[in-house]
């Protein structure tokens, strides 16, 4: 399981979040949600990660809650250490689960679910993922002790600044 | 539309799983095979023979497995549900991109429609359908159990136009999307959904009871584009499906229609926060 903070700079755009990534063999009993901003960070987050990529297609809107209903295909770029493709539904007004289609570099063989979690719509989202299937644990750098999710949680000055010793390495961007 | 219905005739009425380790076919079956290698440790075969009113279509499913990756379980599991287009849900919207005069590369279709699922296990016996007499009732758009009583949920994604066929007044599409049956969690899909025929699509994956989901479904029009009968051959799953999700199928056919409670979505014939 690890977790990622995502911060998007404009509406609906990919997430941003911080990254929170501790792997956790099965069943997914901590749910840290992720975000689905522009900007991925580490979990603490103290580190820059990388992006999100990909679309939202609007499937319902709901008025009576003031809330959208969309289905996200998207990935998370993570620099050197590969992507994960996720797919499943994006409703604004609460907490999804969407499936983990695969992944790449560290994630390649990467199967299970992520749960979407909105601190501040549609800015600030907090991912925890469930993640089988690796070939070996994640990287220790990956593993940071998350901040616990709240509307409040910015990236470091450094991690948004990008330099150099907040960065993970060949961050996307 | 008997026309139509009579050229239904072919869908799989039975269904068995048996684990066997040599696969016997009729003669005059078509045989559909797929691997799964990742390293020939040891190999286990699924076999499902499905009868379609007469002749026999056989999957083998081959899976040789690494004991690292021995937990990934690879019992299949069937389930079969029903996508209705009931057009109250503005869907499909379809976004004339391409900017052409017949439908052409560019133009893409969100959708989403309701779902009715039916479930069958496969290490079950041959199940015998009866013909039920079915209700002539209005398309709609939803999931429905596969007996057509309880309201499942919704699917939701896009299909991309990938080829118009003028010759066969068809359409070819590449459709991305997902199944959400409410509490019981989503299956997500990618494939080609062709006008004029069955395809079959990847599961990519799955949340809830389907999270580590892998394995194929098949689509099957009934009344394009309203109507749709998809059986899911799922590998992965942690549990087996909910037993609440076993119902005995209704027989895809043109006619086949929710009944009118599921379509209320009354209380007793929805499943659990069933998604809207």
């Amino acid at each position: 399981m690890f977790h990622v903070l995502a911060k998007s700079s404009g509406p609906l755009a990919p997430h941003s979040g911080y990254v929170d990534l501790l792997e956790k063999p099965k069943n997914k009993k901590d749910l840290k949600d992720l975000l689905i901003p522009v900007q991925v960070y580490s979990a603490d987050p103290q580190t820059r990660l990388g992006i999100t990529a990909g679309i939202c297609i609007l499937i319902k809107n709901m008025p009576e809650t003031k809330g959208d209903r969309y289905e996200a295909i998207y990935s998370f770029h993570l620099g050197d250490y590969g992507q994960i493709s996720v797919q499943g539904a994006y409703v604004t007004t609460e907490d999804t689960y969407l499936s983990v289609t695969g992944g790449t570099g560290v994630f390649a063989g990467a199967y299970g679910q992520v749960k979407l979690q909105q601190l501040v719509f549609p800015f600030k989202v907090f991912y925890t993922f469930y993640l089988q299937g690796l070939s070996a644990d994640m990287p220790a750098e990956l593993l940071v002790t998350p901040v616990p999710p709240s509307p409040a949680v910015e990236a470091s000055p450094a991690a948004k600044a990008a330099e150099p010793r907040a960065t993970s390495p060949n961050y996307s961007d | 539309m008997a026309a139509a219905s009579a050229s239904l005739q072919s869908f799989p009425s039975n269904l068995k799983l048996s684990r066997t380790t040599g696969v016997t076919t009729a003669s005059a079956s078509s045989f559909l095979s797929f691997k799964n290698s990742i390293n020939p440790v040891f190999c286990k075969k699924l076999a499902a023979n499905v009868n379609v009113s007469g002749s026999r279509k056989t999957f083998l499913v081959k899976n040789q497995v690494n004991p690292s990756d021995a937990s990934r379980p690879t019992k299949v599991h069937q389930l079969c549900v029903y996508e209705i287009n009931e057009r109250d849900r503005g869907s499909p919207a379809y976004l004339r991109l391409g900017q052409k005069p017949v439908n052409s590369l560019g133009d893409l279709v969100p959708f989403t429609n309701k779902v009715n699922s039916l479930i069958l296990i496969l290490d079950f016996s041959f199940f015998v359908y009866d013909n039920k007499d079915l209700k002539v009732l209005p398309n709609l758009v939803q999931v429905y159990s596969a007996d057509l009583q309880t309201r499942l949920g919704i699917t939701a994604g896009i299909c991309i136009l990938i080829k118009n066929m003028p010759e066969t007044k068809g359409d070819r599409y590449e459709a991305i999307y997902s199944f959400h049956l409410g509490d019981y969690g989503q299956i997500s899909v990618q494939g080609a959904y062709v006008t004029t025929e069955d395809t079959y699509l990847s599961v990519t994956g799955g949340t809830g009871v389907f999270a580590g989901a892998y394995g194929q479904v098949k689509l099957q029009q009934l009344v394009f584009p309203f109507k749709l009968f998809y059986t899911f051959y799922l590998q992965g799953l942690s549990a087996d499906l909910p037993s609440e999700l076993l119902v005995t199928p209704v027989p895809p056919s043109p006619a086949v229609e929710a009944s009118p409670a599921a379509k209320a979505t009354e209380p007793g014939s929805t499943g659990p926060n069933f998604s809207d």
